[in-house]
């Protein structure tokens, strides 16, 4: 094994990858997401987000200078949009409520 | 050469077994209540699956079903979670994503050819001709598992579920319990109160308490059944689905919850929400915090308090909160040397081992680094809130050390959508016992709010009855 800081464990991203995508300017959850593939894989975020996040607020605070150029990067820290289905759901069984009946 | 046969133990377990399971060919023992993954944990198994690109060597992680690290080939169908796979007799299981073998994958030569990462952005981009080969590569070596033999069967097996309810509750950990048996106390004859429950049993984050888990869980289930609450376990919701119009009641707060079990798709809604999913269990950042034998406090407290499994004689607990305590000298109890760091003062840097941890890394706050040995790291810092589902119905969350994206809420649990309340870990860290008192208030104040709506409702209509 080599040595790595695994990030996200689902999608292999390590710690040097979002180091990577923080130094060339991404400071955004979804921006680091979109770049870096972390929080894609089957877990969805559940171990990553919290983790990258509080990187995000490192970087931030240690170069203000940098967050005031991006203004859109000052957002509070919010996670990145969570889609259905948050965890793991068989097709055959999504494939079952087609055409259920739609009334209560 | 180990014999992959027989690999190390490296854990143990009292008594014997009552049936077995097929693991690549050969039996491995299981007890009634296992998973797959605690069968082949008690067996030593020490790889259980191997990672998307680097092909690196992993174990459970979290043992609740919200990591990625146990996926395998459970009779026939790939990438299902063994943690969440009820142990049945005859039941086939097979590592995915390796070759020749999980033991000895020639694929994780990617760990060392990337020492860093790897970054697609750059990677083989041109020429072209390097650059089609290189994703037909990728697509042969990438990727998690193979298609399913069977999967025609399932989806015609698997059947529709539409109801209405008073108040629906989402988690049965302590907080769910608690909250549902309020809510139902309350409502009595009046509304129905359902729980949903993703694992196969209710208790949550009691069923981590090595000692007592077992008894308080049972009991929160015992109180929530006099209550007349409803409970599905084996049934985790995956979405809320908003719904824009409905001519019934306009301007009203629309949409489903969908939840699934392994047959059915149910689609539910509720006058009232109640989310009390709890946490899921957090890393740390160390070097090689992936290697087997790295696991959250809470799996390894489920793994003793649940399956009666003891990992490893020397583990090394990371984590300073009352569960970490507990889980200390819990293990101390059961007759393990352990070794005990606040994860702040002393922090961990680095795993050593192979495929199973054989040490760790600890550095101290004047930046002194010294080995310690051990066979297992526990990672028993707070977890951070499963929000996801609170997110989707339109609540407002906050990053919060420790806790994660909490739900922000009331005293009484109310969110800023009004029909939604949240209670537990996903407002907060919170104890298992605080987590019980926080869902109890927060279950009888969504009765309550129903209850006064419902009268209010009717007030209005006897008011329209009486002027016509």
């Amino acid at each position: 094994m080599s040595e790595k800081c695994i990030v996200c464990p689902c999608e292999d991203v390590t710690l040097a990858d979002v180091e990577q995508a923080i130094g060339l300017g991404y400071l955004d959850i979804d921006e680091v997401k979109r770049f870096t593939g972390l929080g894609t894989g089957s877990c969805q975020g559940k171990l990553c987000m919290v983790t990258t996040c509080q990187l995000l607020q490192t970087a931030q605070a240690a170069d203000p200078q940098r967050v005031q150029r991006q203004p859109e990067a000052q957002r509070v820290p919010h996670p990145f949009t969570p889609r259905p289905p948050v965890v793991p759901v068989p097709l055959g069984v999504l494939a079952a409520g087609k055409g259920a009946d739609r009334e209560r | 050469m180990p014999n992959p046969d027989h690999p190390p133990s490296s854990a143990e377990r009292s008594g014997g077994s009552d049936f077995h399971i097929e693991f690549e060919g050969r039996a491995v023992r299981a007890r009634h209540g296992d998973t797959v993954a605690s069968a082949l944990i008690a067996a030593g198994v020490q790889v259980l699956s191997r990672s998307l690109k680097f092909h690196r060597p992993r174990s459970v992680f979290c043992l609740s079903g919200s990591c990625g690290s146990c996926l395998m080939r459970i009779d026939g169908q790939p990438n299902t979670r063994s943690c969440q796979v009820k142990a049945e007799p005859g039941l086939r299981c097979e590592r995915q994503n390796a070759w020749p073998s999980a033991d000895y994958d020639l694929l994780s030569a990617a760990d060392a050819m990337f020492p860093l990462g790897m970054d697609h952005h750059t990677m083989f981009t041109s020429p072209r001709p390097l650059n089609r080969l290189m994703q037909k590569v990728v697509h042969q070596l990438g990727g998690l598992g193979r298609l399913p033999e069977v999967d025609a069967e399932l989806a015609s097996a698997a059947s529709v579920v539409c109801q209405h309810v008073a108040v629906l509750v989402i988690g049965g950990g302590p907080a769910g319990l608690a909250a549902a048996t309020e809510a139902a106390t309350a409502l009595g004859q009046t509304g129905r109160v359902l729980l949903l429950e993703s694992q196969h049993s209710v208790g949550g984050s009691y069923l981590c308490h090595p000692e007592l888990g077992r008894d308080r869980a049972h009991a929160a289930l015992q109180l929530a059944q006099e209550a007349g609450v409803e409970i599905l376990t084996g049934t985790a919701a995956f979405g809320f689905y908003r719904e824009e119009r409905h001519a019934a009641q306009p301007g009203a707060e629309l949409g489903f919850v969908a939840a699934a079990s392994d047959q059915v798709l149910y689609k539910l809604s509720a006058d009232r929400y109640v989310y009390a999913t709890g946490g899921a269990a957090q890393n740390l950042l160390f070097i090689d915090n992936d290697r087997p034998g790295v696991m959250s406090g809470r799996a390894v407290g489920r793994l003793l308090a649940c399956h009666g499994i003891r990992v490893g004689e020397m583990p090394l607990v990371v984590g300073c909160d009352p569960f970490a305590d507990e889980l200390v000298s819990a293990l101390r109890r059961s007759g393990q040397t352990v070794i005990h760091i606040d994860g702040t003062r002393e922090k961990l840097t680095r795993a050593l081992g192979g495929s199973w941890v054989e040490g760790a890394e600890v550095c101290d706050e004047r930046g002194v680094h010294r080995t310690v040995r051990c066979d297992l790291i526990v990672i028993a810092t707070p977890p951070a809130a499963a929000s996801e589902l609170l997110v989707q119905h339109g609540v407002t969350v906050e990053l919060r050390q420790p806790g994660g994206f909490v739900g922000v809420a009331d005293a009484q649990g109310q969110t800023n959508v009004p029909t939604v309340f949240v209670c537990g870990e996903v407002s907060g860290a919170m104890t298992a016992q605080d987590a019980a008192d926080h869902g109890a208030r927060v279950g009888l104040s969504a009765a309550q709010d129903r209850i006064s709506e419902q009268a209010r409702d009717a007030a209005a209509r006897n008011i329209g009855q009486d002027q016509e």
